[in-house]
């Protein structure tokens, strides 16, 4: 199981196996063996590792693990690495809205010049019984709106564009 | 598995004008299906108290075990037939569970007409039967039936799925080694009396319960003989005479906890075992989807929302999710069962429907049932798709799912339209379970392009024969049938006509399905095998 511990806010990537006794971790430094008994205390454990024993105590949330040892307190976090890794989905944006199917135009809510936000609302088109809401892919100000109210449009017809952005 | 992240702001306007708009409907719907369970003209509530009989809901409580969920199936069936005289087409069925087993429960309700079976009748006890041979689930009847409604007899009895496939399916479900029990509290007279003698086991309740092939009055036109309902029928001469009955019972209570012990008697078999997680509750709160769907049918919205609202922590595994958007297709838990979900956001195009093909093959590879949701308003139209073979990517996706050997499930969440329903697992394609939000469609088109189609006809046929029309003569040929498809269209059309399992209240879909899930492992699940796809 790979995971991706954050101890008090410090990513730390490595892999927790089992090798049918024992837990074992594998750290970018080496693998450690180490093993957690409970001590019959609410959330008590003895860590074994390294050949030192070390009692603690564990809460575990939804999000986080907190352990208390030694005096103090650390928070754990585990991330999906699926998630971590995915990095930013979008990538660059594009400049313009491109018809995802044939259909006609409901209703338009911009003009050429106006300044969008991101998410904002552009277009209404209807195909196949369908009203969609096409919104700005980025903030930008509009360039062009070639369709009007109740106008067809084709396949892949842009149907708006943004001025290009001004590095 | 990650969670949706959901873009949802529930403080927009939108999503506080379809929030009010759904709960407005859903106060509707509640009080409809309070009204078919509960609400009788008072003289019926007095005619069982005379007959020392208990309602169909009071027998229901003792059957079945104290705070488990009966997920009850088509509580609306008939609302619109009989001028709403026959609420729930007078018989409950659904799925319960008893002594710690799933079981299928028919039930007839002799608050509505005795319980006479009215043709609506007989099609809700066909598809329970249905429900229990597909899923192997054991079958209880409680009997208390007037017979057939004479008057609408050609309707009650001589097709292949009326009257005789309900024992017909009886014969089956013993042929498949699935028990049943009878507890006969009324009248079981002629075919009714099938009920009782198909069944494995069946209790009388002594002085309500008799069983006959004809009643007093019949046997005195047919032969002169006078005989009282008790010498003829009932619970002492059946039970220690004929044969015919297994237990007597003393009271109603008697013959539920015998009932309850005999489902104890019965051998377990053991479940289908598919991947399960733990459960988890999701994290979006369930009733966040009345703000979601959008009050006006045909505007868009996205089905992860849905799904994040539905699904074990709101957590989804999306599979090709740049490839044929318009079809969602992934990986979740439900009551910690693992399900692949297929979604539709918008139409569907020849890359989607591939992908709905591949994916439904992948779960049945993978022994993993599906869960589909409708919001499908058909294929893609035009010559570009045509060229491209939208009709052959749809057959493909037909093919795949007609072929699924996995349980498959249902949900008609907005729009279901044309053959977007059949690719979806519409009714005809055999979804284990199949239930309707309130203000879903479903229809062969929608209305506006219905209305149209057979508006044009009727003026095209006109001005054949030379007559010009005016506007006022086109819509007054238009509106009509407008309003008529509009409310042939509507979930209340469909439940009613048993087109679907019920309507649902979207935020009990999720237990809906969970209980739908665990009751499809009853049955095992065979080896994938499909027919010719059209490459």
């Amino acid at each position: 199981m790979q995971r991706i511990f954050q101890i008090d806010g410090v990513e730390t990537d490595c892999w927790l196996g089992h090798d049918g006794s024992r837990f074992v971790l594998n750290t970018p430094t080496g693998a450690v063996a180490c093993q957690l008994d409970p001590t019959g205390l609410p959330g008590g454990y003895k860590l074994r590792a390294k050949g030192v024993v070390r009692e603690l105590r564990l809460a575990v949330g939804p999000e986080a693990t907190f352990m208390h040892m030694d005096g103090r307190t650390y928070e754990v976090g585990r991330v999906d690495p699926a998630e971590r890794l995915a990095g930013s989905d979008g990538g660059a944006s594009d400049d313009r809205l491109v018809a995802p199917m044939p259909g006609v135009v409901v209703s338009v809510a911009v003009k050429p010049g106006d300044a969008v936000e991101e998410g904002q609302p552009l277009l209404v088109i209807e195909s196949m019984k369908l009203e969609t809401t096409l919104t700005a892919p980025r903030d930008g100000v509009v360039a062009e709106m070639p369709f009007a109210e109740g106008d067809s449009f084709g396949l892949k017809d842009i149907l708006a564009q943004l001025a290009p952005e001004e590095e | 598995m990650r969670r949706i992240e959901s873009q949802i702001d529930t403080n927009a306007a939108d999503y506080k004008a379809n929030y009010a708009a759904m709960s407005e409907r859903l106060k509707e719907f509640h009080a409809r299906q309070h009204a078919a369970r509960y609400e009788r003209p008072q003289r019926d509530f007095d005619r069982l108290a005379r007959q020392n009989k208990l309602g169909v809901r009071e027998r229901l409580e003792l059957l079945l075990d104290p705070g488990t969920p009966f997920l009850e199936f088509s509580t609306l069936a008939a609302c619109r037939e009989y001028d709403g005289a026959v609420p729930g087409a007078g018989v409950v069925t659904g799925i319960g569970i008893v002594q710690g087993r799933e079981v299928a429960i028919h039930a007839n309700d002799a608050s509505v007409k005795g319980g006479a079976w009215y043709p609506h009748t007989v099609k809700k006890i066909v598809r329970l039967l249905d429900v229990a041979l597909e899923n192997r689930l054991p079958v209880i009847h409680i009997c208390d039936s007037a017979g057939g409604f004479l008057p609408l007899q050609h309707g009650v009895f001589p097709d292949r799925y009326l009257g005789g496939r309900v024992f017909r399916n009886q014969v089956k479900l013993s042929q498949a080694n699935i028990p049943q029990i009878a507890v006969v509290g009324g009248h079981c007279t002629a075919g009714g009396a099938y009920v009782p003698t198909l069944s494995d086991y069946n209790i009388i309740i002594e002085g309500t319960g008799a069983i006959f092939l004809g009643g007093p009055p019949l046997v005195k036109a047919a032969t002169g003989e006078e005989v009282g309902v008790q010498e003829l029928g009932g619970a002492v001469m059946h039970t220690s005479v004929s044969g015919t009955g297994d237990y007597r019972a003393a009271t109603e209570q008697h013959a539920f906890s015998l009932a309850r012990e005999i489902v104890s008697q019965w051998k377990r078999t053991p479940k289908t075992i598919i991947e399960t997680a733990s459960f988890e509750e999701p994290y979006y709160d369930p009733k966040e989807l009345y703000g979601i769907i959008p009050k006006d049918r045909k505007t868009q919205f996205d089905m992860r929302e849905v799904l994040a609202r539905i699904v074990d922590g709101s957590r989804f595994h999306e599979y090709q999710p740049d490839y044929g958007t318009t079809m969602v297709c992934g990986f979740a838990h439900i009551w910690g069962y693992k399900v692949g979900i297929l979604a539709n956001n918008g139409v569907l195009f020849n890359d989607s429907s591939l992908k709905a093909a591949h994916f439904m093959q992948l779960c049945n590879q993978n022994r993993t049932p599906l869960v589909f949701f409708q919001n499908i308003t058909g294929y893609m139209v035009g010559r570009e798709y045509e060229e491209r073979g939208i009709a052959k990517d749809g057959a493909k996706m037909l093919m795949a799912q007609g072929g699924s050997v996995v349980p498959k499930f249902t949900v008609i969440a907005n729009a279901s339209y044309g053959a977007g329903n059949y690719g979806m697992c519409g009714r005809a394609w055999d979804a284990r379970t199949l239930f309707m939000w309130p203000q879903a469609e479903i229809g062969v088109m929608g209305a506006d392009q219905a209305a149209n189609t057979m508006a044009d006809v009727k003026i095209r046929q006109l001005q054949r024969e030379g007559k010009e029309l005016t506007e006022e003569e086109i819509a007054a040929i238009r509106e009509p049938v407008l309003e008529k498809y509009k409310r042939d269209v509507e979930a209340y059309t469909s439940t009613s006509e048993l087109w679907d399992d019920g309507i649902l209240d979207p935020a009990d879909t999720r237990n809906a399905l969970g209980m739908s899930i665990s009751a499809s492992l009853n049955a095992p699940i065979e080896e994938p095998h499909y027919g010719i796809f059209r490459l």
